[in-house]
């Protein structure tokens, strides 16, 4: 038998040492754990379907030279840039809110990096997300956003990541996000690149939820063509707190994003949406984990996924009611549209219940456009591009609508356009 | 304007439509009536350009172009209207959006200026009044969730809307009360004109007491059997459709 790939050495030589002792030190500690660790392949279960997309050559191990990147949504408001996984102070604009601090990694005191040395990691499943742990022997940089208690963000943060792809190599952005007691805050994360040589994104964000705090997280993949991207977002909510999250996602050679979602505390509850489209030849897998630890929580969980020409979508999605999560309710419903007869999707509910009083409903569906649907539509004179469009929208616009930010829903939008002028162009 | 000569067409390879020929003129209401499965929806939705049925052999002509060569868009373009005997629910997809479009395309082709959503919605409350539509139904899904009569409500709104050269009605009078059977006739006689043409399939006389036709036709096996004035329903209403020679479909298919 031939022994499993493992990570090339030279992977495991961090860039920028600009970071404060301790971090290093945590850099450095979780660098000697990967030596040897094995990359997932076909027969790694959470890795079945994207292991053959994952390119890890030695070129990708380099960190990525400084560069300028395209347009983000994030025009106004409050931002802070991320250019290769270091954020960059000049191109940011932070708030000046009591009870919020935005601090680089690079900028924080030893004390209070070797407090955060300590919970980083800490939400994430470590043997569920590999990838994440190369994040955390490679970040030459991350942000710590911190809620003080009752602290309400108005308006949104952007977070906008960009890779500059002039050369080949990876970049490793990190996020931590502190949120206490009652706070409310909404992030939204945005990943671009420019350039075009073939580069990988391996990105960490991380999130505690304290007791009653509100936060949504939105995420808008809109990286090129040269990307893989490989992302993380781990969360733990406590008492009474409430996370929402939306994902859009546009495909890439390989685009993975897992999430980790533990409900610890008593009425706790989350909102996932995951919006889903690819074309060409375009991978996305998304991985959810959604654990019920302690009763009388709730999640509820919809991702659509919309497949193109000879591309794939992946839908894994864990529930996990523990034995003593009683009175739990756990929706998910995952619907999958498949544009041509090339194209692939493959969608997996996992659910484990180990409590008796709950209330769990799962739904999976793959078809394709409705042939009736679409006659009666065209049979009013609508164009067949404009009926198509009609039809695959109805399919998300409920999760599009959702979003509660407008520049990422305009820019959601723009991009389905995009994907339908070239799905449905004329024959 | 439309003109049928001997079209054959099947479905799944079973012939269903075997040679109609059918001639309507400008201005003319033509009735289609005959038993259950003879092949009427069949007709209305060939003429439409469904590409579930396949069109084997004959002609169709609107006004001296040939229909079968057009997409169903286009046809549309052209002036025909099908109102469906099922109208089709689509959820996700709004009535009123659909409309809008649906006559914004239909604008366009005449190169007429989009109308914008508030002018949109001003006609199509108005429209929606004339068939007693509650306007609250532009904003659900097509369809979705209306019951019978409303669906064919909706069908006329549409028909209304579009204002279509060659209005084909598929058992649009079916499932009304008669309240809605007055409401959806009045529509169907306002697109009534010079330049118009509406053929209408019902099983009822009593629709063409609302809507009086200058033809009945009676499709049975997928012919034209018997074609004759206005008389001819209410002596199909009286004595049914066997003293054509016509047999039961189903009894036909042993
Ligand atoms: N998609 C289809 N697949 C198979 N058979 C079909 C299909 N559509 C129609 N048929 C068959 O064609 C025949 C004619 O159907 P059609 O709907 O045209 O009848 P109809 O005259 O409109 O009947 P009704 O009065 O009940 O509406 C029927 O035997 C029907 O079962
Ligand atoms: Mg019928």
């Amino acid at each position: 038998m031939r022994p499993a790939p493992t990570l090339s050495s030279a992977f495991l030589q961090p860039a920028g040492e600009a970071l404060p002792q301790p971090l290093l030190a945590l850099r450095k500690q979780r660098g000697t754990a990967l030596v040897d660790m094995p990359l997932p392949t076909r027969k790694t279960e959470n890795w079945k379907y994207s292991s053959k997309h994952l390119k890890l050559s030695d070129e990708l191990a380099s960190p990525l030279p400084a560069g300028s990147a395209s347009t983000s949504v994030a025009e106004d408001g409050y931002r802070v840039v991320f250019r290769n996984g270091v954020v960059d102070s000049e191109a940011s604009r932070l708030p000046q809110v009591d009870g919020l601090s935005v601090q680089r990694f690079a900028d924080l005191p030893d004390a209070d990096a070797t407090a955060l040395a300590e919970r980083l990691d800490n939400t994430l499943d470590s043997k569920a997300t590999q990838m994440a742990r190369l994040n955390s022997a490679r970040f030459e940089d991350g942000l710590l956003i911190t809620l003080k208690p009752d602290t309400v963000l108005r308006e949104p943060l952007f977070i906008v990541h960009e890779v500059t792809a002039s050369a080949s190599g990876s970049a490793y952005p990190r996020i931590y996000v502190d949120a206490a007691r009652h706070s409310q805050m909404t992030l939204v994360e945005e990943y671009l690149s420019s350039g075009d040589e073939s580069v990988m994104v391996d990105s960490v964000t991380e999130f505690t939820v304290g007791d009653g705090a509100q936060i949504t997280s939105i995420r808008l993949n809109v990286e090129g063509q040269n990307v893989q991207h490989i992302g993380a977002t781990g969360v733990r909510q406590q008492r009474n707190s409430r996370f929402e999250s939306h994902c859009v996602g546009f495909g890439g050679p390989l685009r993975r994003h897992d999430l980790q979602l533990r409900l610890e505390g008593e009425g706790a509850e989350c909102k996932l949406n995951g919006v889903v489209v690819t074309q060409g030849k375009q991978h996305y897998d998304n991985h959810t984990c959604i654990d019920h630890m302690v009763p009388n929580c709730n999640s509820e969980e919809t991702y659509r996924n919309i497949a193109a020409d000879e591309s794939h979508a992946v839908f894994n999605g864990r529930i996990h009611i523990h034995q003593d999560a009683q009175n739990s309710i756990a929706e998910m419903n995952n619907k999958n549209l498949l544009l041509s007869t090339g194209a692939e999707i493959d969608t997996k509910p996992e659910l484990e219940i180990y409590a008796d009083d709950v209330q769990c409903a799962h739904g999976a569906t793959i078809g394709q456009l409705d042939k009736t649907s679409l006659f009666y539509l065209v049979s009013r004179g609508i164009d067949r591009r404009d009926a198509n469009v009609l039809l695959t929208m109805a399919f998300i616009n409920e999760l599009v609508k959702q979003i509660p930010v407008e520049q990422v829903r305009d820019s959601a939008n723009e991009r389905l356009n995009q994907f339908f002028d070239h799905t449905f162009r004329e024959a | 304007m439309l003109s049928i000569k001997n079209l054959h067409a099947s479905v799944e390879g079973k012939e269903i439509l075997k040679g109609i020929n059918l001639e309507i003129k400008a201005g003319e209401v033509h009735a289609i009536m005959g038993p259950n499965g003879s092949g009427k929806s069949t007709l209305s939705q060939v003429l439409a350009g469904n590409e579930a049925f396949e069109v084997t052999s004959g002609e169709v002509t609107l006004n001296g172009e040939n229909l079968l060569e057009l997409e169903t868009e286009k046809r549309a373009r052209e002036g025909i209207f099908l109102a469906f005997q099922y109208p089709v629910e689509i959820p996700g997809v709004s009535n009123l959006q659909f409309l809008r479009t649906a006559v914004n395309a239909m604008r366009t082709h005449r190169g007429e200026d989009e109308m914008n959503a508030a002018e949109f919605m001003k006609l199509a409350k108005k429209v929606s009044q004339q068939v007693d539509l509650d306007p609250a139904f532009l904003k659900r899904g097509v369809n979705e969730g209306f019951s019978g009569g409303e669906k064919k409500r909706n069908e006329i709104l549409q028909a209304l809307l579009l204002q279509p050269k060659l209005a084909i009605l598929d058992e649009t009078d079916s499932g009304l009360d008669i309240d809605a059977l007055k409401v959806v006739s009045d529509g169907v006689n306002a697109l009534r004109a010079e330049d118009r043409a509406i053929l209408m399939v019902t099983h009822y006389q009593r629709l063409l007491n609302h809507i009086v036709p200058d033809y009945v036709h009676v499709l049975a096996g997928g012919r034209i059997v018997k074609s004759g004035g206005r008389e001819l329903a209410l002596e199909l209403e009286e004595r049914g459709y066997s003293w054509l020679g016509v047999e039961d479909e189903e009894a036909a298919a042993h």
